[in-house]
């Protein structure tokens, strides 16, 4: 449903391709509406870009911003010519009384970033680093469209350092562990992607693991 | 079109793990949204409020139901799809804004809990350092409009900052196209509270997974040995806090009660200031004086925003006290 948005002109931001839009760390009070353009959010880890996400036009980013002034979690720089609209606290009612398919879009972000925090929770709380790294490939196949859900081989477009990441542990960690998993034939390593060749076994593995903590 | 549902005391409105598409809205009756808390496993009720929708997060976000919907004595609700909640919320913007302040809390606080949980360095803690970084890295990677814009915020930011001098001939370079002299670039935080930091950390996560498992005796001498070995920090006074806890679980009430007086006192400025005093309340009334209880709480509700946790819980407590 395309929204009337011009009663908010007054609010538009234009960025060049390659523009940093925020930076993370950054103090952040603002959050913002994509009109044109395309925004990728990326995070620097051990001296290498990430790409977190690639926003379209409709999206919003930022939004953390609403709920505090923390220091930003990820850079936000515009791909193309970026048309976008920057909100702060103050004006956030008058843009979600006047528009309330924003709030409701905002709304099922939240929803999202809320089950997403959960997950990853779930993730740290596992004692065992082994259980965590399978459960970090556990979470991203619970997001990814398969093909064929009966196949046990799972592919992840990922590296050792984001496992890492996820799994709250050090990249030296992460790699001794995915290592150890090789030697069980359990995962491969390429350079471009993780081969997991059977999901169902990790899920039996951390449901074991998460089990045995409970009782322990 | 939505639809009125009866419900009979002691039936099941959804499961934990369900997935379904339908929000609710409760009209008359009592339900409970039972569910185990992610931090302790302890098992929640939350009695939903006449007039409260539920259902809202897993069915909008469109993944299993986190919590059981028990009917407790019997109930009429509307329960509506997606789009038909949608349409009504888009005509009653007050519902949004209401979930909004709901969900954002839920974020934040779970938030809060994953950023306690990993062992992050001093580096990601640090924004001041952090920013620098982003800086020097788009400069080395000879991407000097971002390394301009990086610096020049760091600049912003933090004028008289320790990376100040730095920053500011780097941020030279990046506008001249250079890379400037990167050698001279030092390694922020030095190596040794890096890993003393860690020790600390890792006692304390331990003896949090040791609460977090009912083990609250274990955790107890855990929480005060961090305590009495690491003279003042961070883990000094989150410990400080979560022995109170223990005692409180291992209803030792009065020893709770002395703890947080005595924490009160050391940090009044306490993080977790808030909840130490409903502790405190709640040690009363287990106590049976009711009296010293309602205080705290009414105390509670004077210092928290309307929107925590804690404040509703006070409020509910006080209910209980008849206040």
């Amino acid at each position: 449903m395309p929204l009337d948005l011009s009663m908010f002109e007054r609010f538009a931001v234009t960025y060049q391709p390659e523009d940093i839009i925020f930076c993370e760390h950054e103090p952040g009070d603002t959050f913002y509406l994509i009109q044109s353009g395309r925004v990728q959010i990326v995070k620097i880890i051990d001296e290498i870009e990430k790409n977190i996400d690639i926003l379209q036009p409709g999206e919003i980013f930022g939004e953390m911003a609403i709920l505090e002034e923390a220091p930003r979690s990820a850079s936000a720089v515009a791909l193309d010519q970026v048309k976008a609209l920057e909100f702060n606290r103050e004006n956030f009612e008058i843009l979600m009384k006047g528009t309330p398919q924003i709030a409701l879009k905002l709304l099922k972000l939240f929803t999202k970033r809320i089950y997403d925090q959960k997950r990853r929770f779930l993730i740290l709380t596992l004692n065992d680093e082994q259980a965590k790294v399978a459960d970090v490939f556990l979470m991203l196949s619970e997001t990814q469209h398969v093909d064929n859900p009966d196949e046990d081989e799972r592919v992840f477009k990922v590296a050792v350092d984001d496992i890492a990441h996820w799994a709250g542990i050090s990249p030296d960690r992460s790699r001794a562990v995915l290592n150890h998993f090789v030697s069980q034939r359990r995962v491969e390593i390429f350079p471009d992607r993780i081969v997991v060749k059977n999901i169902n076994d990790f899920a039996r593995f951390v449901k074991s693991k998460r089990r045995q903590q409970l009782s322990d | 079109m939505p639809k009125a549902i009866n419900y009979k005391a002691n039936s099941i409105v959804y499961f934990r793990g369900d997935t379904s598409e339908r929000v609710y809205i409760l009209k008359a009756g009592k339900v409970s949204l039972n569910y185990n808390d992610i931090e302790t496993g302890q098992e929640m009720h939350d009695l939903i409020q006449t007039g409260e929708f539920f259902g809202v997060k897993s069915a909008l976000g469109k993944y299993p139901r986190e919590e059981t919907a028990v009917v407790l004595s019997d109930a009429t609700m509307i329960a509506f799809t997606v789009p038909e909640f949608e349409q009504i919320a888009l005509q009653n913007t007050r519902i949004i804004m209401k979930m909004l302040k709901v969900f954002s809390n839920q974020l934040r606080r779970i938030h809060k809990q994953v950023r306690n949980l990993l062992m992050t360095g001093a580096n990601t803690n640090d924004p001041e350092s952090g920013l620098f970084k982003i800086g020097q890295y788009y400069l080395k990677s000879r991407r000097f409009k971002q390394a301009v814009y990086a610096l020049r915020r760091y600049l912003t930011y933090y004028p008289s900052g320790k990376y100040a001098s730095e920053a500011s001939s780097l941020l030279e370079a990046a506008e001249n196209g250079t890379t400037g002299n990167m050698r001279n670039v030092s390694h922020a935080a030095p190596v040794q509270t890096g890993t003393q930091l860690t020790e600390v950390a890792k006692a304390y996560y331990n003896a949090v997974s040791l609460f977090s498992q009912e083990q609250y005796g274990e955790a107890l001498k855990e929480f005060q040995k961090i305590v009495k070995d690491s003279q003042g920090g961070e883990y000094e006074a989150k410990s400080q806090y979560e022995t109170g806890r223990c005692f409180f679980n291992l209803n030792k009430f009065d020893q709770c009660i002395k703890h947080y007086t005595m924490m009160i006192q050391k940090y009044p400025k306490h993080p977790d200031l808030v909840d130490a005093l409903f502790y405190v309340g709640n040690s009363y009334e287990k106590l049976d004086n009711k009296n010293k209880a309602a205080g705290f709480y009414k105390k509670i509700l004077s210092m928290a925003r309307e929107d925590m946790p804690v404040y509703r819980k006070s409020k509910k407590a006080l209910k209980k006290l008849g206040e």
